[in-house]
């Protein structure tokens, strides 16, 4: 365990959006976006590289008004590192323990909400939201359950139509 | 913004600007100026095929003239879905119940305009089973093209709202409601309620201009949606549903 850590918040090429109770953070340049539950977002806000780890969790501990161990950050600098949302890869501090057990163990012992990040992958194309069309021969996979236009095929102009 | 239709003759240019003009309910001006942010280019051949350019781009061909227009229908849509200037749209069925708006995100194929269809033959207001069309104030404004049903076969038909019964909003409107919800069969609503956030991490896929305008879209969705009941579940058959979920949204309102 190092806890003379200090982690930084990555600032480049994200959109952040408050929203109540929670932080969502839009990753440009892999088109990720994030939830920050409040926990993730005060922690995530205190990573400036000045504050070491169990600094961060006083001050967690002063805003959220329950006791905040230094375990509680490092799960979200943990979860912070995976989704590339600091400046550098932190390496995790539960090395051979599951995330189920150290939220397990942080869980019962703390009064403040356990830190949480809930990531997605955006579509690229906007063509991927819309009407059944493809992009080429054989290509009609732009749309539908499971990736197809059902009982459809592309006719080669970039729409799809019954065989 | 502006856009720039240009073909190698007439004929194509007058069926490119009559697709147009259904693609967009015929709300676009046309300008004298040469200027666009984007460009259409409409070419045929000897053989009758016609080919479609994007920006300088080739991008379909088709020698059926109904699907090559269709096509680019769909793409022009998209087009202004994606860039327009001021607003943020997004892929769902609307319609309005109370002076609020009910939305639904969804890929095609989930039962998006027959859930619409039929919340709308129960008297609620006809927005779009396209796009929630909604502006920096977070408010929804109808984009009623004519409802796009499919069949079985997956045949598709355009039934005017008035065929349903139904009126179309001509209003814009707050949303009151997210319903993130797909057709399962014999599926039970279950919903369980998700926070702002939550929600709009589910909506943020149906956003069109979510990777050209991700400030704006972001800070729009929020404005839109802080206020509204967020549901999340599978649903069943789609009139049952509505029946029960409008009742539901008409005491969830009464007491808002």
């Amino acid at each position: 365990m190092n806890n003379s850590q200090h982690p930084i918040a990555r600032k480049t090429g994200l959109v952040v959006q408050e929203v109540p109770d929670e932080v969502l953070v839009y990753d440009l340049e892999s088109n990720k976006a994030h939830c920050l539950n409040q926990s993730a977002a005060m922690i995530w806000k205190s990573c400036d590289g000045n504050n070491s780890v169990s600094e961060i969790a006083k001050l967690v501990e002063n805003q959220a008004g329950g006791k905040v161990t230094e375990d509680f950050v490092w799960l979200a600098i943990d979860q912070l590192s995976e989704n590339n949302l600091l400046e550098k890869q932190i390496p995790s501090n539960f090395e051979g323990t599951s995330r189920r057990e150290v939220i397990k163990k942080i869980g019962l012992a703390s009064m403040v909400a356990i830190p949480v990040i809930a990531s997605l992958v955006a579509p690229q194309s906007a063509l991927a939201a819309s009407s059944c069309v493809c992009n080429g021969p054989g290509a009609c996979n732009l749309n539908g359950p499971n990736g197809q236009c059902p009982g459809r095929t592309c006719n080669g102009a970039g729409l799809c139509v019954a065989p | 913004m502006r856009v720039k239709l240009e073909a190698s003759n007439p004929e194509l240019l007058r069926d490119a600007k009559q697709t147009a003009r259904r693609a967009l309910l015929d709300r676009f001006r046309i300008l004298e100026s040469t200027e666009a942010e984007h460009t259409f280019g409409f070419t045929s051949d000897e053989s009758g095929k016609i080919f479609l350019f994007q920006d300088g781009e080739r991008t379909s061909y088709d020698t059926s003239q109904t699907r090559f227009f269709k096509f680019f229908n769909s793409m022009l849509r998209i087009v202004v879905a994606e860039h327009a200037v001021g607003t943020v749209f997004i892929h769902a069925g609307v319609v309005g119940r109370r002076g609020k708006a009910i939305i639904i995100p969804a890929n095609s194929f989930q039962g998006k305009t027959t859930l619409v269809a039929e919340m709308v033959k129960c008297g609620a207001e006809y927005y779009s089973d396209e796009y929630a069309v909604i502006d920096e104030n977070g408010m929804v404004h109808p984009f009623p093209r004519d409802l796009s049903v499919r069949d079985e076969n997956f045949g598709e038909k355009e039934v005017p709202v008035t065929e349903l019964g139904g009126k179309t909003g001509i209003k814009p409107i707050p949303i009151g409601a997210v319903l993130l919800t797909e057709y399962v069969e014999n599926g039970a609503w279950k919903p369980r309620q998700l926070t702002v956030g939550q929600g709009i991490m589910e909506i943020i896929p149906h956003t069109i201009p979510r990777n050209f305008n991700t400030e704006f879209s972001l800070k729009v969705l929020n404005t839109a949606v802080s206020d509204a009941i967020i549901l999340k579940s599978p649903r069943g058959d789609a009139r049952e549903f509505a029946i029960k979920f409008l009742s539901f949204f008409d005491n969830f309102i009464n007491l808002a």
